[in-house]
């Protein structure tokens, strides 16, 4: 597309490079590779271009082993949290007395994220597989896909695949002979962000209003008592997907890819979008840089780089300065003060009036809020009405300083993650935009003033 | 509750105080042993913890084997952290402080401050923590939310939203003790809301108990909104005699008038909890009806009758001259005077009752009951079998693995004692098992229901025997089949009830309302076998008020204070009302009760009141029954005096006079007792403690005026059979 203000397009490789010494990657599609290929989301297709060899790998070993090939992996949770996914699948108890549970989250709720909904749209094997593999590594005997209610097509994706596993023995009893009972349901859900939450999750899953639980030291771990207080693995939509590709190369190899990282291992998808020429899934290895993965979205549109939000709109913003200095890894974007989150990669160009755009973020955090906990609940909104006063004109000097300490008053304070995924974005476009909102409080308006920003503004 | 707590203890460090504390406690109660508080809102000790508010946050860290402490980087919910070993926990720190100043801010902007004008103003929680721990200004200058303020849940019940924080109790309460699940929350975020499903009536038999865990004042009594400032009220202990449960309340009163009902702490009865016909059914004390002064009928009923004139009026009169007019009627009259009473009288008034009968009256055509049956005492359990009608209290329903809740419905004859069956499922899985003739609240956490027909519930008792014990003679006919045929209880669920209840532990609870069904005494005879071949424990308790205390103090027939037999039984209360309806009887006199309430067959009750020549009604209220009355005399209701109370389990409660009672009206025990002088110069009892004196001298169990018991959880009068011997049961499985 063209840029309608013929601005020039903004290009990765700026002089701000010069003299890095940058490891440069492409594009490296693992989970995504044969997702273009209608095929491969038929059980013929996908077994014919190697599908279900992760699962025969598992089958031929003991539980174990399972389990220490994703520990060897390094595979860590891709919903947003990066734990270490062998830890959960090792906490379920060895001891069997009653129903495991496989639970996929697949609410994908986090602005900017539209991973999981292409995986089970085109790779639906990918993650009946790498559930299935997790039911032979826990002893799991049901499993439920938890399908954010909006994604259609992907549970229309989903049933057919399912249907098709269970008619081919891939799902069911005795599966592929092997003795392994598993059963799939798929679950749609009402429209709650806080329904992503794992173990609000649960409690919609089991009939009650979808609110978070008690978690660990205050309540049993979910491997021990999550749904229907039975043992419970739960993982997002891409950490199952990735355990095929884990069982059939196996740990170790997987373990190479994103080496270069302190601890980020494997392949992630980001969903890139904004301002970008090519928005859309790309998966990458850890250890990239984000101003590559800017590249491979064909570089901004319509302007300068201006910021980035690279995980989904809950982590923290950062400038383009950042965004130079930014390698991809868990650890590595703490170093920018950001995180990897979901991989909902948002990239602003300088038409984006930041003040506008976190009030639209935050307008999202104060609906979806579930409003357990007072610190979410009364401070998002206040949060809310803050920056409409702002937005709208009306800001009072101290307006900036009086949502730092909101935050503060939220973040760590709240029930579950939502509060402070309300309250990092905040903070974070406060500390790092300043000026701007100085700007705004004292003039009553934004202090870009590009026509563009005019006609992207929200409100 | 969240976590199991054990018996094991764990150490943990508390503001640097080292103290040990069961393991798995929560942090909330930890603090307490130290005399340490942490604020709080949405945590209440009986319901499960939910980390909702945020306000009881406190710093959290754990001994590492160096000695040192490793802090968790983000602060904890003390309501909901269970107790480990090493724990260490911050309740004072800057930290702190600050989260309870931030929560409390957070709850405050929303909050419409109408201090003022709110019922809980003065008793707030809210207000409570703000002063202790709240900012001392405001940030907040957006407009505030604004929501219906006098929304009525039901016709007890009135919602403020504005004034709510959200804090779930209300909630929780109908899920997890009342059970009828009556409210959720709707909506999310901010705009969350405690609603009842659909904006239906709020239908609970507890709804009253909300407006008191209500840490705000969002939840209102309809009655008693906007009446007074808590401040201006008196509280004083009462006990509630509007059921037999005998639940503790704090009576609140101004100008010696009632004000409201709330619950008061008494482990062994109530916990904290009333049920709605307690809550809101004292408003009687204020009514514009209440019997303020003797009333003489003018003429003499039969004069004005004969010449089809209508009665005459009533006049005022001295208590002096209405016993002038009542002594000679009473007077050692022997079988031709009856005395019917009501379940409201303390145990001394029933004493000196009963006296006053027996002693100057001669007569023994006394009763308190108003059941169908009115079972003659040979044939009661504890002189047919010499089995204790009443094994176990209230509180211990809690450790039974599996109850039997037999006939009637459980949460309208014995509510408390509904709760703690629901306790017991809810808290220690204990099977329930309910058996009646209908629908009732027990079904919705029974394990299983069976419904029989009416009038088959003996059948169905026996069908229980035999599956539990089968060995007793005369029970091989009740097989399931038989049962089915019987009672319409299908064969296969039947056989899954008695698996359910086969455990050591079982309990039977079954009430007095049995006594109005077709076969109920047969049916208790067959459950006092049940719970005694297989080592359960059984209990039937009354119903209605001091009942117990009226059957333990001898306002019966057949039988004195302390069970002993009476030689010439006098009339029970359907042959008192017959005799009466046949002109057997000279004198009446009804003592706190209304027969056309109580007993059924209205055309019996108005023949009797019509045809019998005096009719003394001695109660707080105008009745019906005064239409017919030839003298009227006052009675102070409960609060209005000292006295004693015996409920359901068989528990002695002292009450003592909350507030004046109106007018002329007298206590019944001084009635009676300046009564019995007039008829029979004698030393007098002075006070209520003398004549609870002459009951535990004569009735074995009852404590004395002095008994430390009556100053705490009341005393528990024990059993009174001890040799069971069921070799009687065989012909009454043979005649069902
Ligand atoms: C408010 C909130 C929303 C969330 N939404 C999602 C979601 O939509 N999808 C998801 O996979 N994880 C979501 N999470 C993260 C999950 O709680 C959980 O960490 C994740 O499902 C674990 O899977 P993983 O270990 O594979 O990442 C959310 C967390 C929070 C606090
Ligand atoms: S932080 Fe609190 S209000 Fe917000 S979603 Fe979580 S539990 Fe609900
Ligand atoms: S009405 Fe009262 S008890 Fe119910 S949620 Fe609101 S504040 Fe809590
Ligand atoms: S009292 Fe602990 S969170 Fe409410």
């Amino acid at each position: 597309m063209r840029n309608p203000h013929g601005a020039e397009l903004f290009c990765a490789r700026t002089p701000a490079w010069a003299g890095r010494i940058v490891l440069k990657m492409a594009e490296l599609k693992l989970l995504l590779e044969h997702a273009h290929e209608s095929e491969f989301a038929t059980l013929r297709g996908y077994v014919a271009r190697g599908g279900y060899e992760g699962l025969k790998a598992a089958l031929g070993m003991d539980r174990q082993g399972v389990i220490d090939q994703i520990k060897a992996s390094g595979l860590r949770g891709r919903g947003g949290a990066g734990f270490p996914t062998w830890i959960k699948w090792n906490g379920i108890p060895k001891e069997k007395n009653g129903t495991h549970y496989i639970l996929c989250n697949a609410d994908e709720g986090e602005p900017g994220t539209f991973k999981d909904k292409q995986l089970m749209e085109q790779t639906p094997f990918e993650l009946i597989e790498g559930m299935t593999i997790a039911a032979v590594a826990t002893q799991g005997d049901v499993g439920y896909i938890y399908i954010r209610g909006e994604f259609l097509d992907a549970a229309k994706a989903m049933r057919r695949a399912i249907d098709e596993a269970y008619r081919d023995g891939y799902l069911g009893q005795n599966i592929l002979g092997s003795g392994l009972n598993f059963d799939l349901h798929l679950h749609l859900g009402a429209g709650s962000y806080e329904c992503g939450e794992e173990s609000a999750l649960m409690s919609s899953l089991m009939g009650e209003r979808g609110m978070p639980r008690l978690k660990f030291p205050h309540a049993p771990l979910p491997t021990i008592a999550g749904l229907f207080d039975r043992p419970t693995v739960i993982n997002n939509v891409e950490t199952y997907c990735c355990a095929p590709y884990i069982l059939k190369n196996g740990g170790e190899w997987y373990a190479t890819l994103g080496a270069a990282t302190k601890n980020s291992r494997g392949t992630k998808i980001f969903s890139v979008s904004g301002h970008v020429n090519r928005p859309g899934n790309i998966e990458i290895e850890f250890g990239t840089s984000l101003m590559e993965l800017l590249e491979m979205s064909g570089g901004m549109q319509g302007g300068r780089l201006k910021a980035c939000v690279p995980g989904g709109s809950s982590v923290p913003i950062i400038n383009a300065e950042a965004c130079e200095k930014a390698i991809i890894g868990y650890e590595e974007m703490g170093d920018v003060k950001t995180m990897v989150g979901s991989g909902g990669c948002m990239f602003l160009n300088d038409h984006t009036c930041i003040v506008k755009f976190i009030w639209r973020t935050a307008l999202f955090y104060a609906r979806e809020s579930c409003g357990k906990c007072t610190p979410c609940r009364e401070g998002t909104k206040w949060m809310l009405q803050i920056l409409t006063r702002i937005v709208d004109g009306k800001g009072q000097p101290g307006d900036d300083q009086l949502l730092l300490e909101i935050c503060k008053q939220i973040d760590g304070r709240s029930f579950c993650g939502l509060g402070d995924a309300a309250a990092w974005p905040v903070e974070a476009a406060i500390r790092v935009f300043p000026e701007e909102f100085d700007f705004y409080i004292k003039n009553g308006r934004s202090m870009v003033e590009t026509p563009l920003m005019a006609t992207m503004s929200p409100r | 509750m969240a976590a199991v707590i054990g018996t094991d203890l764990v150490t943990i460090t508390i503001n640097d105080v080292d103290i040990q504390v069961p393991k798995g406690e929560l942090i909330v109660e930890s603090v307490k042993r130290l005399g340490l508080e942490i604020p709080i809102f949405c945590y209440h000790p009986r319901m499960k913890p939910v980390g909702m508010c945020r306000m009881c946050l406190v710093e959290v860290g754990f001994k590492q084997p160096d000695g040192s402490v490793r802090k968790m980087p983000k602060p904890q919910a003390g309501c909901t952290l269970p107790a480990s070993d090493g724990m260490v926990v911050f309740t004072d720190t800057e930290m702190v402080h600050k989260d309870r100043k931030g929560v409390l801010e957070f709850l405050l902007i929303n909050h419409p401050l109408d201090c003022p004008i709110c019922d809980r103003g003065g008793e707030c929680p809210l207000q409570n923590n703000t002063v202790f721990y709240g900012p001392s200004t405001s940030r907040y200058i957006e407009i505030k939310r604004h929501l219906p303020k006098a929304f009525p849940l039901s016709k007890y019940v009135t919602l403020d939203l504005e004034r709510c924080i959200q804090c779930g109790r209300c909630v929780r309460f109908t899920e997890e003790i009342s059970g009828d699940s009556q409210l959720a929350f709707r909506f999310r975020g901010a705009q969350m809301q405690p609603s009842t499903f659909q904006l239906l009536d709020f239908e609970s038999k507890f709804s009253g108990n909300v407006i008191e865990i209500c840490p705000v004042g969002a939840l209102t009594s309809a009655k008693y909104r906007f009446r007074a400032r808590p401040w201006d009220l008196e509280t004083k202990p009462s006990i509630c005699l509007e059921c037999s449960n005998g639940c503790n309340v704090w009576f609140d009163h101004r100008a010696s008038k009632f004000v409201r009902i709330n619950g008061r702490t008494n482990e062994a009865v109530n916990e904290e909890w009333t049920c709605d016909q307690g809550k809101f059914g004292h408003d009687w004390y204020n009514d514009p009806r209440r019997l303020i002064q003797p009333l003489i009928r003018a003429e003499a009923p039969e004069l004005t009758e004969s010449a089809g004139e209508a009665p005459q009026a009533f006049r005022p009169a001295r208590w002096a001259d209405a016993y002038d007019v009542i002594a000679p009627r009473f007077q050692s009259q022997g079988s031709r005077v009856g005395v019917l009473a009501g379940s409201k009288i303390s145990n001394e008034g029933y004493f000196l009752l009963q006296k006053l009968v027996r002693e100057q009256m001669k007569s023994n055509n006394l009763d308190h009951r108003w059941t169908n049956h009115l079972t003659p005492r040979e044939a009661r359990l504890e002189h047919k079998f010499g089995v204790n009608p009443r094994q176990f209290e209230i509180a211990e329903i809690e450790s039974f693995s599996s109850i039997l809740v037999f006939g009637g419905s459980l949460a309208d004859d014995l509510p408390i004692v509904f709760l703690r069956v629901r306790k017991a499922w809810f808290q220690n899985g204990c099977k329930v098992v309910v058996a009646s003739s209908q629908a009732t609240d027990v079904d919705s956490f029974a394990h299983l229901s069976l419904i029989y027909r009416p009038g088959s519930e003996a059948a169905l008792a026996a069908g229980l025997l035999h599956l539990l014990a089968p060995q007793t003679p005369g029970v091989a006919r009740w097989t399931p089949e038989a049962i089915q045929e019987a009672t319409g209880v299908p064969a296969a669920k039947l056989r899954e009830a008695a698996e359910a209840l086969r455990s050591p532990g079982m309990g039977i609870v079954t009430s007095h309302e049995m006594l109005n069904k077709p076969k109920g005494p047969d049916a208790l005879e067959v459950l006092a076998g049940l719970a005694h071949q297989v080592g359960g424990r059984f209990s039937v308790f009354s119903c209605a008020g001091n009942d117990q205390g009226a059957a333990d103090l001898g306002v019966l027939p057949d039988t004195v204070p302390g069970g002993a037999r009476v030689e010439s039984p006098g009339l029970d209360t359907r042959a008192i009302l017959g005799a009466a309806a046949e002109g057997q009887l000279d004198a009446l006199w009804l003592a706190g009760c209304n027969p056309f309430e109580l007993w059924p067959d209205r055309d019996l009750v108005t023949r009797a009141l019509e045809n019998v020549p005096f009719l003394v009604v001695q109660d707080s209220l105008e009745t019906e029954a005064m239409a017919y009355a030839s003298v009227v005399l006052p009675m102070e209701a409960p609060a209005e005096q000292d006295g004693t109370y015996t409920n359901c389990e068989g528990r002695v409660q002292r009450l003592r006079k909350v507030i004046e009672a109106p007018g002329d009206a007298k206590e019944a025990w001084r009635t009676y007792q300046e009564l019995s002088l007039r008829l029979h110069p004698q030393a007098p009892l002075f006070n209520p403690s003398e004549v609870l004196g002459e009951i535990s001298a004569q009735v074995p169990g009852y404590p004395g005026p002095n008994h430390e018991g009556l100053l705490g959880e009341g005393v528990v009068v024990p059993e009174l059979g001890s040799n069971p011997d069921f070799s009687g049961l065989e012909s009454t499985l043979g005649r069902l």
